[in-house]
């Protein structure tokens, strides 16, 4: 079933006298389940794709349907809903709020989601357990590795129980060996049933997904299934 | 997301920037804190001053004659009785006539303050008590024959005799820079250092003592026709009606009318004046105060500008984290209103302690109301919201995206 379907996406930015054609005509479609690596070089539309995804930005031409629900029309605020119950957000450079303890961190989707403290505090706290921070809950980020807070961000991520999580260049920032602790960690997720997308131009990360969709000046230029993606958890462990 | 959350959040930002926070709160606590101080300090002075006024007499006429009256137009005994006879809004009339002199009895010479009057001096008097702690106070019958008696306060008999009690019946001399002459106590007034209490100090006073205007002219070469008058009149409101009348009865027996030869004088218009012109301070005080708090304001401002522009990347995920366009005005609007809040009460508590000292030293009450703490409190919420709501809403209006990129 299609979580996602972006049909006829078209964007297009002016600047001056200049048009330039980010997004022509790009349909795409993700089914619940699935873990989607977007590639492309900087300026294929990669980027824009992902920002479209995730309701950040607005397109010129086309239909979203996330869900089961229309989003091509709604306006700021109605959007800003559908990010905080729908998607989950990873960062390249986390995005932590400096002042606030990893719970608080985690907590603060649920924030505007108006849910009551004590079940904010619970859940936050099994987040930050299941990305392997259960006994860090009281330090504040500056007291933990880069790797660390990425977890943290994948923590705060899925605490709503959002349809998808959106991570933009999650393993940017860090050492390859932290990489795949971030990529495992999403592998893990996958095969507890969340949907995840992620922008990468690392062939090596994009390898981990189940399929690879390729941008390339404003076009979807490759979309393919990976065959056999390797496994860098035990099955036992997650389950 | 509810208040209560952005009120933590706003506090969190503050404590973050603790000594940047402070310094934009001062313009906010030295506004606040003047104002509290000078209305409190102000509220005090005026109730002091109006306080005195009422002890010196509010509801007293002076009555003068001028320098140009021949010896017919002086005012007579005859004209004092004419006057309270006719007046019924007039309770007690006496000359008015004081002579700096001296006091002794049997140990040292004393400084004095000599005043001659009818019997009513007993209550036109604004100096004396006229409560009597012992004997009784010289009647028209002592006045008529220029009996030599005196009464004199109790703390004058105090320093005249040793501390001595039961002084009623005892002579003093009473002297002036020419004459001296003998007299007997009769009676004892309550001490007059009471009645200023706290408005002059207690030790600086003379001995006060009060005898017939006709014993007077024995005693002082000066004394003659009356040339000053006090009238007690009912009530503060018959002060106007007493004062013409009297010019008006003074004119008609002396038959010179129009000529103003007699003038009478009230506190009234002093009252108001003092009044006008405090009101006039506290106004002025209030509007640089105002001003001060306009400053303050725009430094909450601008200090929430500099928040907005360093807190972008935080709006931006926050934004995608699905804080709507109102969560973040109501998050950066909360921390301007706490910034001048917090300012605010810091001010409220220095202008007490100021009002407090300054009061102390001024031998005053400030006065602090509650309507006063009331309305400094709302303002300064007023100045966060006023000044916060530009910033607040650059902030909810950021794109998302962009914010998210800045670096």
């Amino acid at each position: 079933m299609s979580l996602i379907s972006l049909t006829h996406i078209v964007k297009t930015y002016r600047t001056g006298d200049e048009t330039l054609h980010v997004l022509k005509d790009v349909n795409l479609t993700v089914n619940t389940g699935e873990f989607l690596a977007i590639m492309g070089p900087s300026g294929s539309g990669k980027s824009t794709m992902m920002n479209i995804m995730g309701l950040l930005d607005n397109f010129d031409a086309g239909v979203y349907t996330l869900n089961n629900q229309d989003v091509t029309h709604l306006n700021e605020n109605q959007r800003a809903h559908v990010r905080n119950k729908e998607i989950g957000f990873v960062f390249q450079s986390f995005n932590l709020m400096p002042r606030m303890t990893l719970l608080e961190n985690v907590a603060l989707p649920m924030v505007y989601a108006g849910i009551g403290r004590g079940e904010r505090k619970d859940r936050a706290a099994d987040a930050l357990t299941q990305v392997g921070l259960g006994d860090r809950v009281d330090h504040q980020p500056n007291e933990i590795s880069g790797g660390q807070m990425q977890r943290v961000a994948i923590a705060r991520a899925i605490v709503n129980r959002p349809a998808v999580i959106m991570a933009d260049e999650p393993t940017g920032n860090l050492d390859s060996h932290t990489s795949l602790e971030i990529v495992r960690i999403f592998q893990e997720l996958n095969a507890a049933g969340t949907t995840i997308v992620m922008v990468t131009h690392e062939p090596d990360i994009a390898q981990y997904a189940k399929r690879i969709v390729s941008f390339r000046d404003g076009i979807v230029q490759k979309d393919e299934p990976v065959a056999n993606p390797p496994q860098l958890f035990s099955q036992e462990v997650s389950s | 997301m509810t208040l209560l959350e952005s009120f933590k959040m706003a506090l969190d930002a503050i404590r973050a920037n603790k000594m940047r926070s402070f310094l934009t709160m001062l313009g906010n606590i030295i506004g606040i804190a003047a104002v509290i101080a000078i209305l409190a300090i102000g509220n005090g002075a005026t109730t002091r001053i109006t306080g005195t006024f009422n002890d010196l007499g509010a509801t007293t006429v002076s009555l003068s004659v001028s320098n140009n009256a021949s010896n017919d137009e002086q005012i007579t005994d005859q004209d004092l009785q004419a006057i309270k006879n006719t007046d019924d809004r007039v309770t007690a009339i006496s000359p008015n006539y004081t002579l700096s002199g001296f006091a002794a009895a049997s140990g040292d010479e004393k400084t004095a303050l000599i005043f001659g009057g009818s019997p009513d001096l007993q209550r036109t008097s604004n100096v004396m008590d006229p409560s009597l702690v012992s004997g009784r106070y010289f009647t028209q019958a002592d006045y008529d024959e220029s009996a030599p008696v005196a009464v004199i306060s109790a703390d004058g008999a105090k320093s005249l005799f040793n501390n001595q009690t039961n002084i009623v019946g005892k002579m003093m001399t009473l002297r002036s820079r020419t004459t001296s002459i003998s007299v007997r106590i009769i009676g004892v007034t309550k001490s007059t250092a009471d009645k200023f209490q706290g408005a002059v100090r207690r030790n600086s006073f003379p001995v006060y003592v009060a005898i017939p205007y006709s014993t007077m002219k024995l005693v002082s070469i000066n004394a003659g026709g009356i040339t000053d008058v006090t009238i007690k009149a009912r009530s503060r409101n018959d002060i106007t009606a007493v004062s013409q009348n009297t010019v008006r009865l003074l004119e008609t027996r002396h038959d010179v009318v129009g000529q103003q030869l007699y003038t009478a004088r009230n506190y009234l218009s002093a009252l108001d004046q003092v009044d006008n012109v405090l009101t006039l301070f506290v106004e002025f005080i209030a509007a640089v105060a105002a001003i001060a708090l306009v400053v303050g304001g725009i430094g909450v401002m601008n200090i929430m500008l500099v928040s907005v522009t360093e807190r972008t990347r935080e709006i931006g995920t926050r934004k995608a984290l699905g804080a709507t366009t109102r969560d973040i005005m109501i998050q950066f609007l909360t921390e301007a209103v706490i910034l001048s809040l917090i300012g605010g009460i810091i001010g409220l508590m220095l202008g007490i302690i100021v009002a407090e000292s300054v009061a102390a030293a001024l031998a005053i009450t400030a006065t602090i109301t509650w309507q006063a703490i009331v309305l400094v409190l709302v303002f300064a919420s007023a100045v966060g919201i006023f000044f916060g709501i530009y910033p607040a809403r650059k902030a909810a209006k950021l794109n998302p995206i962009e914010a998210l990129r800045y670096e």
